[in-house]
């Protein structure tokens, strides 16, 4: 059993660095969006701007990428997945509604 | 929430009393925190798929509805929040240092950081309200339902959103005292990850709540 | 002693109900097997109080036209009744009961992994429980909405929702907290050489459920709070005339509620699949394969809420696809009941009320799943849906079903959990009584629903009365049986005889200590060494 002492200590230039990050993808998204004019390709690129600000708090500030059981590494893609299923299976009546939507 | 593995005493008396002696396991504690934000970020993403269905029903209407949300204040609190990120989680690699005062330090600037966020919130509810955008209102019903339902998700998504910013900020509080009580500290930290743990999952929510209503184009 | 491979343990002279005495003691305790008799009291408590206001419907339902009651009171009173027995007794019930009392002795620890977490779950129950009884009696009074509390009739209707659907939000905390707990408890507190593959077949069926609590619930809680939103605020999310969907609350909801059908069974699932090895004198037939069932169900489960919903107004290409899913689903469960199956056969079969229940289950929930394969593919279902067929299906799976197996767990572990036995052969009675009831009353649901009989209506044509009146009986004859069942727990609580430590002779590690358990559990941790099926162990040792 690991104890608190054991356990990994980040550095603070990882921390800023990882700060530095998201301001800059920050700073993207708005720019893309203020630029980009397509709905469809927007919303996703928006996500995916989002998605990775994500994966840097999760695995950086909340020390996923450090941590070696499995269940750790299996938590975040099992709520995705969770997630994308209900939003899909909900879209599958949504998107195929047929006349007035 | 410290795990608590019960054992009993040595002794065999004639009334045999249990002496609990507590053993912590860090990783289970962590492991339960864990399971906790998966279920708080299903309670949210319950409403994200609200706001997909109805963001693909009325594109337009959401659209120009998001453009009456103010985006400088939008980005202004991401940036806030994403740096309250990013001093709680210097504070706790502090606790681990050792550097007690440092970590105090941070944890008050993510306090601070946090209610700076409350307070922009807090105005720009206080505008939209002034100008009769609120759930209800005559201003609003007259509105198209698209607008009608974007302001409605706005308000239900950021006032969760906002009000576990408000129980963050006051969890994070009592680690303060905590620490300053030296109940935490490099020996012993798993309360203060977890906190710092809850406040990150408040920021990811906001990460992508941003983007989804002041963003849309 | 078989399972530790050590010298003779010296057993404490006290039990967990001696250790501390007072009502604080229990409801401010931080011990499991406290906590899970907690739950069971208020479990029964509701349970017949669910039962009493089926017994009124029933009574209502005996000949068409008013009988006892108006119709408000009538849709009330179905509305009551689902709420009550499906978030305060079926939900809970096992996992409460069960998987805090036996989950932690099961894996070799001495408690779950969060006891102050534990004892907040039972605290969240009895209030949301609190304030779901308050909503009967106060407002405008309990709500008529069905416990589905479809909007927009829910938005509008003038009675008690909002506070039944804030205490069914409570209640979601409490099954989250309670899932969460069971998780880790498996993940972090196995004893040594308790390796995955040698838990029992009940600990992987919690675990599983547990999961489905976790990643669930949050979805109805969040609906729960938008309709009360809704009514206080008017924010418009399911109002159709604020532009919203009624069919996407019913998404919603059912995003939560058909995987809560698998919470209710998949714990009694894994009572079976410890039960039936026990009195089969038999390991159980391919153990990694009820194992993985039981997470392919979850899985799947999950897939699959749009079948509630194939006319309510959902794309044709929903219909399909959840119809299709539907049907996958129905492959792990068959997998399960075939392994049953399996390990009875060649078994050296003991006939014991806690078999008689495990058997029942399996028949019962055949029907029960079979019926669901029916109404599952879309044709039949335009006929069926929200004929009498539905409650027909679904009370045979929840209460054939869960509640049978509900009542295996009572008679398998009643021993352990008070130290006394009640009468095997009153019990025996009771099930035999209990089984012929359940089926005239509940085949006859089957065939009113066939013959076109709505549900949830107060009145009804003439050429349903006779089926309506059989049905009827049946449920009186039922409720004998439940009454016999009950008396006699009643009666072995405080007249039985001493029980064993290990009546049925199991092998899995609850009949390795006390009848009933001391309050750690182990005088010392055991070290595990083979599986909980592993008869060949015991009868070497006899």
């Amino acid at each position: 059993m690991k104890t608190e002492e054991e356990s990994h200590v980040t550095a603070y230039r990882t921390y800023i660095l990882v700060w530095v990050g998201l301001v800059i993808l920050t700073g993207l998204t708005y720019t893309v969006a203020v630029g980009l004019q397509a709905e469809g390709w927007a919303v996703l690129v928006a996500l995916a701007i989002a998605g990775t600000k994500s994966g840097l708090v999760l695995n950086y500030f909340m020390h996923l990428k450090s941590e070696r059981l499995t269940i750790f590494k299996v938590i975040i893609p099992l709520v995705m997945a969770v997630f994308l299923v209900f939003i899909l299976l909900t879209f599958s009546d949504l998107a195929f509604r047929g006349g007035a939507k | 929430m410290a795990l608590t593995i019960l054992r009993n005493s040595q002794e065999m008396s004639e009334t045999k009393e249990f002496v609990f002696e507590e053993t912590k396991d860090y990783t289970g504690a962590k492991l339960g925190m864990w399971l906790f934000i998966l279920s708080e970020l299903l309670l949210f993403g319950g409403m994200f798929i609200l706001y997909s269905a109805y963001r693909y029903k009325s594109p337009a209407d959401f659209h120009h509805a998001s453009k009456e949300l103010d985006v400088i204040l939008g980005t202004i609190n991401t940036i806030i929040l994403l740096t309250s990120s990013l001093s709680v989680a210097v504070c706790i690699s502090a606790i681990q240092k050792g550097q007690r005062k440092l970590s105090m330090y941070l944890l008050m600037v993510t306090m601070v950081l946090g209610l700076l966020f409350l307070v922009n919130k807090g105005f720009e509810w206080g505008t939209k309200i002034e100008h009769g955008i609120y759930p209800n209102s005559p201003v609003l019903l007259a509105r198209t339902k698209g607008e009608i339902l974007f302001f409605g998700l706005y308000y239900v998504m950021t006032g969760l959103h906002g009000l576990h910013v408000l129980v963050g900020v006051c969890v994070l509080f009592v680690m303060l005292i905590l620490i300053a009580k030296d109940k935490i500290n490099r020996m012993h930290f798993t309360p203060l990850e977890n906190s710092g743990l809850y406040w990150h999952l408040v920021d990811i929510i906001w990460i992508f709540l941003y983007p989804l209503f002041y963003l849309i184009t | 002693m078989t399972s530790t491979g050590e010298a003779e343990n010296i057993r404490p002279r006290i039990n967990f109900y001696e250790e501390r005495r007072g009502i604080l003691s229990w409801i401010l305790t931080l011990d499991h097997k406290r906590i899970g008799l907690l739950y069971l009291i208020f479990v029964i408590a509701f349970f017949f109080s669910g039962v009493v206001l089926g017994f009124f419907m029933r009574l209502e339902m005996i000949a068409p036209g008013g009988t006892i009651m108006g119709p408000q009171t009538y849709n009330a009173l179905f509305t009551l009744h689902g709420i009550i027995m499906i978030f305060l007794v079926v939900i809970p019930a096992i996992v409460t009961v069960f998987g805090n009392f036996f989950l932690p002795i099961q894996i070799g620890a001495r408690d779950v992994a969060f006891p102050r977490i534990n004892l907040l779950s039972w605290w969240l129950f009895v209030t949301g429980a609190a304030i779901v009884t308050l909503s009967v009696f106060t407002g405008e009074g309990p709500p008529d909405t069905g416990w589905t509390f479809y909007a927009p009739y829910s938005l509008r209707t003038s009675v008690n929702v909002p506070m039944a659907v804030f205490g069914v939000f409570i209640l979601g905390m409490s099954s989250i907290l309670t899932g969460i707990n069971l998780v880790t408890t498996t993940h972090r507190l196995r004893a040594p050489g308790m390796t995955w593959k040698r838990l029992p077949l009940f600990v992987w069926a919690i675990y599983s459920t547990s999961w489905v609590q976790i990643l669930a619930t949050p979805v109805i809680g969040i609906t729960m709070v938008l309709i009360f939103l809704e009514r206080f605020f008017g924010v418009g999310v399911f109002d159709p005339t604020k532009g919203g969907d009624p069919v996407l609350y019913q998404h919603m909801f059912w995003i939560y509620s058909h995987p809560a059908t698998y919470i209710m069974i998949l714990p009694a699932m894994g009572i079976v699949s410890d039960v039936v090895p026990v009195f089969a004198r038999k390991k159980i037939f391919g153990y990694t394969a009820i194992a993985l069932s039981g997470m392919a169900i979850a899985a799947v489960g999950s897939l699959v809420w749009g079948h509630h919903m194939f006319v309510s107004g959902q794309s044709d290409f929903a219909d399909i696809l959840f119809s299709l899913l539907t049907f996958l689903v129905a492959v792990p469960s068959a997998i399960k009941v075939f392994n049953w199956v399996a390990t009875l056969h060649k078994g050296s079969i003991v006939i014991e009320p806690p078999l008689l229940f495990c058997l029942a289950f399996i028949f019962l929930f055949s029907i029960g799943g079979l019926t669901g394969l029916i109404q599952g593919a879309l044709a039949p279902n335009m006929h069926l849906h929200d004929t009498y067929w539905i409650p027909g299906h679904f009370h045979y799976i929840i209460f054939g079903g869960m509640g049978f197996g509900l009542f295996a767990a009572f008679h398998y572990w009643f021993p352990k959990m008070f130290g006394r036995m009640y009468s095997r052969k009153v019990a025996k009675w009771a099930w035999l009584i209990m089984f012929i009831g359940f089926n005239i009353f509940y085949f006859s649901m089957l065939l009113l629903g066939w013959e076109g009989m709505p549900r949830r209506y107060y009145d009804y044509l003439p050429q349903f009365r006779s089926l309506h009146l059989t049905a009827t009986y049946g449920s009186w004859i039922l409720i004998v049986g439940l009454i016999l069942m009950f008396g006699n727990f009643f009666r072995g609580l405080f007249r039985g005889e001493k029980a064993e430590d290990n009546p049925w002779n199991g092998v899995s590690l609850e009949w390795q200590i006390p009848s009933p358990p001391p309050t750690e559990n182990f005088e010392q941790i055991p070290v595990i060494q083979h599986g909980p099926y592993d008869f060949k162990e015991l009868t070497r040792n006899e």
